[in-house]
């Protein structure tokens, strides 16, 4: 009975906020602030947070003259996020770049679908309806569930968190490769490029070898758009000569709309699945969208029955992990309103918005502005909406970019590619670690090892790294606090189950041959 | 790889094992993850050696024909001069000059468009995000004398 009484209460407090978030003045500021975050989300090197911390000082504006006061500071602010979001896979899908860091998994499936394939409009109808739908789960379970969810996330110590990355990597191992070990290469080398700079824990220098430019670090994005914008460039001039031009479908529209949603039927509950994983990423504090992408990348190849054709367009490679990636963003909501502590970068630069307008986030805002969570969570509904609406129209407009003359749109990626990584820290050291690792995609490329692990390594190198060291410091240096907690031993057992996997594949396989071999003798 | 590795370990060797004497937070120094990394990397090199040395495919080469290797080369040494001058001409003008070459060179255009193109695309780039979203771009030599660019 009280389950019920709290149901139809939350779809009470609901329908209130989609009162508020539909006054006209809400609705108009929630399209400005999708709109502008879809631009945002498109230009390299802007990304979400920036987008919301540049619009933060007019919010106070909003939120002490407008009609709607804080709700509607929040509504734009969020909107941005939400435009973001869907924003940033344009410019994966279309040029191999990314234009957020969680879509840099897109790079891995959505390139290949959009060029090497020739369906740009079905790569991205299909990543805006994974959007959409892992955004839609997230925000059911935001509805019902943001309280609740908020109390266990603290009990998901670093311990637990270890255990997570650790299966990400596993997941990955073996990734377009014939070779598990060249997949074990890359992680390594991932990790060792995360590891480069001062030591977070003790500020001792690493691998720095005495230049100041690297003592910060080696970033990954500057890093992803060498290996895959430049190399893809360099490997197309290889495989496909100069000036050639895409041989893509021109027609765009409705037949792919319907292909998108045949595919998505096919693959609905991985989508469910991703989103529920993606939205858990985000509750917990601290990681949101970018690793919530890389897991559900992971574990949908690991259990698709399609895995030889993941990293050569698997459509199931674009939704997962955007499903995962959007979800996430919702759920690192969840913390910053429940308990006021941000899940991500992003709800970090509202979470200052709100200490702005007045508002103290934490359990006490849904009792004192109960107006405020509900208005928020319900344009979080519209916000998706209203973003997927606008990427769907313009899916034929976007897809026909990919029709460019080669000799402009080349020179175009690679000003676009020295743009974002110049603008993440305004340094030419970037710019030159894109060029390089451009070279360097390019070789591997043509070596034929795979680029997904060795990314996944230098976005996750970081965090599990900390994780590692915050649980053993919290142990006292006993690593038994990895099997310490029942969450921590079953995800640590998950982790070195999923790490044997391709070990057991591959010598089950080697013993299938040398059966059949010796058969044939 | 596996002179990468080498270094790295080399590098980190100082503090690569689990210290259990208290000199560091939780026993572990700065020294032991990229250590460890390195060390995945020569071992799973190795591997990788070893089958390379047991395989019987003799592949086809590196670079198949002679235009395998002038392509990407034509593409690349553009970039490189694009970016090694951007600290002295600035941004923009490398934007437009580099826009302007591969219109001319690659794309065979008229000098007329291939100068639309070389101003059109700075222009646009310059309003979206020096004017729109106040990130600055490198600017040229000339800047710091009250140059626009």
């Amino acid at each position: 009975m009280d389950i019920l009484n709290g149901f139809t209460s939350t779809l009470g407090s609901l329908a209130g906020g989609f009162g508020t978030a539909l006054q006209p003045f809400n609705l108009l500021l929630l399209s400005i602030g999708c709109f502008l975050g879809l631009i945002i989300g498109v230009l390299p090197g802007l990304g979400g947070t920036s987008g919301v911390a540049i619009l933060l000082p007019i919010t106070v504006f909003i939120a002490n003259s407008g009609p709607g006061g804080a709700t509607s500071a929040v509504i734009l602010l969020a909107g941005i996020y939400w435009g973001a979001l869907f924003g940033g896979v344009i410019t994966s899908i279309l040029f191999n770049i990314p234009g957020e860091p969680w879509s840099v998994v897109l790079l891995f499936d959505g390139f290949p679908l959009a060029k090497r394939l020739g369906k740009p409009a079905l790569a991205l109808s299909s990543s805006f309806f994974a959007s959409f739908i892992g955004a839609f789960i997230a925000t059911v379970l935001f509805t019902f569930f943001a309280r609740a969810l908020a109390d266990v996330a603290l009990a998901f110590g670093p311990a637990e968190l270890f255990a997570v990355f650790i299966m990400s990597f596993a997941t990955l191992i073996g990734l377009g490769s014939e070779s598990p070990a060249k997949s074990v290469m890359m992680i390594g080398l991932g990790l060792l490029l995360a590891a480069v700079g001062f030591d977070t824990i003790t500020g001792a220098p690493r691998l720095t070898f005495d230049r100041i430019e690297i003592l910060s670090g080696i970033g990954f994005v500057p890093v992803t758009i060498g290996l895959f914008g430049m190399g893809e460039i360099l490997a197309s001039a290889e495989e496909q000569g100069i000036g050639f031009v895409e041989r893509l479908s021109a027609k765009v529209g409705v037949k792919d709309i319907l292909e998108t949603l045949r595919e998505l039927r096919k693959r609905i509950w991985t989508v469910v699945v991703t989103a529920v994983i993606g939205f858990w990423f985000g509750v917990l504090p601290g990681h949101g969208a970018t690793a919530g992408s890389f897991l559900g990348y992971g574990l949908a190849r690991q259990y698709s029955k399609n895995k030889e054709n993941f990293g050569k367009g698997e459509i199931t490679g674009i939704m997962a992990p955007q499903a995962a990636a959007d979800a996430s963003a919702v759920g690192s909501l969840v913390p910053m309103v429940a308990l006021g502590v941000p899940g991500s970068p992003t709800s970090a630069v509202i979470m200052a918005g709100l200490f702005i307008w007045g508002l103290q986030p934490g359990p006490l805002l849904f009792i004192d502005h109960p107006d405020f969570v509900w208005g928020l969570t319900a344009s979080i509904y519209l916000g998706h909406l209203l973003t997927f609406t606008m990427c769907i129209l313009a899916v034929p407009l976007l897809a026909r970019i990919m029709h460019a003359p080669y000799a402009i749109i080349t020179p175009f990626i690679v000003i676009i590619s020295i743009i974002g990584s110049y603008s993440l820290n305004n340094s030419m050291f970037d710019v030159f670690i894109t060029i390089a690792f451009g070279f360097v995609g390019y070789w591997l490329r043509k070596m034929k090892y795979p680029l997904a692990p060795l990314v996944v390594a230098i976005v996750l190198g970081d965090s599990t790294e900390r994780e590692l060291r915050k649980a053993l410091i919290a142990s006292g240096g006993s690593p038994l606090i990895f099997v310490g907690s029942p969450l921590a031993a079953t995800l640590m057992i998950l982790a070195v189950i999923l790490l044997l996997v391709p070990v057991v594949r591959g010598l089950r396989e080697r013993r299938a041959r040398n059966a059949s071999v010796e058969h044939a003798a | 790889m596996i002179l990468i590795a080498a270094v790295a370990m080399f590098d980190s060797r100082a503090s690569a094992l689990p210290d259990p004497t208290g000199r560091f937070p939780g026993g572990l120094g700065p020294g032991f993850y990229p250590f460890w990394s390195a060390a995945m990397i020569a071992a799973a090199a190795l591997v990788v050696v070893y089958r390379w040395y047991r395989s019987t495919d003799t592949g086809e080469g590196v670079f198949a024909t002679r235009e395998a290797w002038t392509a990407p080369l034509k593409i690349a040494l553009p970039m490189i001069a694009a970016v090694a001058v951007i600290q002295w001409i600035g941004f923009y003008f490398v934007t437009g000059l580099y826009m302007g070459f591969f219109a001319r060179f690659i794309g065979r255009y008229r000098w007329v468009w291939v100068v639309v193109i070389a101003v059109v695309f700075p222009a646009l780039i310059y309003l979206a995000f020096e004017k729109g979203f106040r990130v600055f771009l490198p600017k040229s030599i000339l800047f710091e004398q009250g140059f626009p660019l």
